[in-house]
């Protein structure tokens, strides 16, 4: 949905092309371990930048590494103009970080909350006062704010700790997946929140292991073994995963895709809902052997069609190629 | 330094300690109770020592002497044995810790001067019990034997009395001693307090959230010192009120200066539970770690039970490094000897000096960041 104000042309969009992100040939050992390994990262002013990969993939690490709280084994990162490996602490002023565990202090009170991290960004105190209450209405958090945070809702726990993130007015935000573990009207809240604060020029890297969430992003990094493997906005990254996408709608399904998974030129299978999403190397080439091997084995089914391949497909599809070019 | 970083962090703790139950109890309730626990548990009053008497005599003169030992409270005659048999039976069943063998012709030698007959068995499991019968059978047995003499031959039987006085202690009452020791133990509480509320930061991953602010190392480690200092000087007035009142233990110093160094000894305490806290990263580790470097060193390494002169040459040097033995010495000194600062203020420097130390070597090591 934000394609259309994301990376268009005109001059306005080239005045936000300026980088304030920026890794080259990060890397960070964990003993033995090589979690980043030669990340080649850009973030440019006023995007929306989605950070996705499996688990385990380094989208944590990699946050922490540009929020200064992981020393930097090997190669560079430039944030808001600054170099972390030698200046870690200039860069925490025009950063705000969210961890992914819930990371306030649960038997203070909302207000008490904001106002603590309010006092160590250095908010002046004649300011603190409008932007506390216009935080806690931004995140609907007005009514609890006397509430201790171990009492709110894990959705509501989310948003405090978004305030208490936008409390200085950040121009970078790093968000390491700050809806999972909430219920969808909160994600939805929050991704509104999200999209309120990326219209109004802040630039913002999320990590997140929802596909419909990349796919709001204006730009989407893939991340997989601790390297970037491709960057693109979500259109290009779901158009140019070199597959197509098949939908079949059949009542059995489960007898269709054993049938399926064997079909020349199908690389993958997946069950969606009531439908199956077949990839496969070329959709209307392939389209009149399904629909043959359909008939023989006597499968009904209610429509067979080539559609565009959604995010979570380009995802798999991605990181499967990648694992058969290491076994290679 | 920012002084409003500084204040927030100390807000924060005190808020938190006030609302944590558990914190609360460990940093005020808990340095008074163990307080009076230690102190009637480790000096012990012995009583009512149970003991038996085989009587082979049967005079007038061994009946006067059984009446004489089961006066007063400390030896209590619980039973009469026809043989030496019985008496071993009533050692080893636990009815009795001391056996009194009055051998036949005791009243005849005592009354001819030949010496005395008497033989006295004690439990030797239980040493505390059995060698206080030995002493006070042996004190009995001395009046006993004084009084029955006839005047003017007593002095016979002991030509030189040594009147022996205690300073600051005259009933060598071992809780005068112990109590002012034991206040360095329990004021010790607080550091395992800041230890266990830095690693439970790590722990609940509050830290990550203010390492990315811009606070500096000393403002977040001393923010969170001085709440636990403020509460330990809450300690620091009750301990002295409540070891007056419970235990008559004299206060005989200045109040003023034993408020002012034992500030000085909280900040030493804190400081090395502030090192423990900044290299552990879970609560169990730091708990761990807090008794093995700083209760069990405390208990037995500070001259509270065991005088520092009777150690080890390399572990009196030890000692020297914790805080506790020189508060120890200082505690009484203020207490029992209303001792100045014209002695004490080596130790007192020791406090401070060990207290810096230990402060900037947590802030050496302690980074902002998290792995």
């Amino acid at each position: 949905m934000n394609e259309e104000n994301g990376n268009g042309g005109g001059p306005a969009a080239a005045e936000r092309r300026d980088t304030v992100i920026e890794t080259r040939g990060l890397a960070r050992d964990f003993k033995d371990l090589r979690a980043i390994d030669g990340l080649d990262l850009t973030v440019r002013r006023g995007e929306l930048f989605g950070l996705i990969g499996p688990d385990g993939a380094g989208k944590t690490t990699t946050l922490r590494l540009l929020a200064g709280l992981l020393k930097i084994t090997d190669g560079s990162a430039t944030v808001a103009g600054r170099d972390l490996t030698r200046e870690p602490e200039a860069v925490k002023p025009h950063i705000g970080y969210m961890a992914q565990r819930f990371s306030l202090y649960a038997e203070l009170t909302v207000m008490e909350n904001l106002r603590f991290f309010s006092e160590l960004y250095d908010v002046l105190p004649r300011e603190r006062g409008e932007r506390t209450d216009r935080l806690l209405s931004f995140a609907g958090l007005t009514p609890f704010k006397s509430r201790r945070a171990e009492h709110l809702s894990g959705g509501m726990k989310k948003k405090l700790a978004l305030a208490c993130t936008l409390i200085h007015q950040p121009p970078i935000l790093l968000l390491d997946e700050p809806t999972t573990g909430v219920d969808p009207v909160s994600r939805r809240e929050f991704w509104d929140i999200l999209t309120e604060l990326y219209t109004g020029g802040t630039t913002i890297l999320v990590t997140t292991p929802y596909m419909d969430e990349a796919d709001r992003c204006t730009q989407v990094g893939l991340i997989y073994q601790g390297q970037l493997i491709r960057c693109a906005a979500p259109e290009a990254i779901r158009a140019g995963i070199g597959e197509e996408l098949i939908e079949l709608q059949t009542d059995q399904w489960r007898k269709a895709q054993v049938v399926a998974e064997d079909l020349p030129g199908v690389s993958q299978v997946m069950t969606y809902g009531d439908s199956l999403h077949l990839l496969v190397d070329a959709a209307e080439e392939r389209l009149p052997d399904i629909e043959t091997r359909l008939e023989e084995e006597g499968i009904p089914y209610r429509s067979l069609r080539a559609t565009r391949p959604r995010m979570e497909e380009a995802f798999i599809s991605l990181v499967r190629d990648r694992e058969r070019e290491r076994l290679r | 330094m920012s002084l409003r970083h500084l204040k927030a962090v100390v807000l924060k703790e005190i808020r938190h300690v006030l609302r944590d139950r558990w914190t609360f109890i460990l940093v005020l309730v808990t340095p008074i109770s163990l307080l009076f626990i230690m102190a009637y548990a480790l000096t012990v009053d012995i009583e009512d020592v149970p003991i038996a008497v085989m009587d082979h005599d049967q005079s007038a003169v061994s009946r006067n002497f059984i009446q004489q030992l089961s006066a007063g409270e400390e030896l209590d005659v619980v039973a009469r044995a026809n043989s030496l048999e019985e008496v071993e039976r009533l050692l080893v069943d636990g009815t009795i810790k001391v056996g009194v063998i009055i051998q036949p012709a005791f009243g005849e030698y005592l009354v001819g001067q030949r010496g005395l007959r008497l033989q006295v068995i004690i439990d030797g499991t239980e040493p505390e019990s059995g060698t206080f019968g030995m002493e006070q059978v042996a004190q009995r047995t001395e009046a006993f034997v004084v009084r029955s003499l006839p005047t003017g031959s007593a002095e016979w039987l002991r030509p030189i009395e040594l009147k022996t006085r205690a300073l600051y202690n005259p009933g060598l009452e071992p809780r005068v001693d112990l109590v002012p020791g034991l206040i360095s133990m329990v004021l010790g509480l607080p550091a395992l307090s800041v230890a266990l509320a830095l690693s439970r930061e790590r722990e609940h991953g509050t830290l990550e959230q203010v390492l990315v602010t811009p606070i500096s190392r000393a403002d977040l480690l001393v923010g969170k010192m001085i709440p636990y200092i403020a509460i330990g000087m809450i300690n620091v007035v009750a301990i002295p009120i409540m070891a007056m009142a419970a235990f008559g233990i004299p206060f005989r110093g200045s109040f003023g200066l034993f408020f002012l160094v034992s500030i000085v000894f909280l900040f030493a305490m804190l400081s090395m539970g502030t090192l423990i806290g900044v290299f552990m990263r879970t609560q169990p580790a730091a708990l761990a770690l807090s008794f093995l470097v700083i209760f069990f060193p405390g208990f037995f390494m500070t001259g509270i039970f065991y005088p520092i002169a009777a150690m080890p040459d390399e572990l009196q040097m030890e000692a020297m490094l914790l805080p506790g033995t020189h508060y120890a010495i200082i505690t009484r000194s203020i207490f029992l000897r209303a001792v100045g600062l014209e002695i004490l203020w080596p130790n007192v420097l020791a406090l401070a000096g060990l207290g810096v130390v230990f402060t900037a070597v947590a802030a050496f090591f302690f980074k902002k960041r998290l792995g």
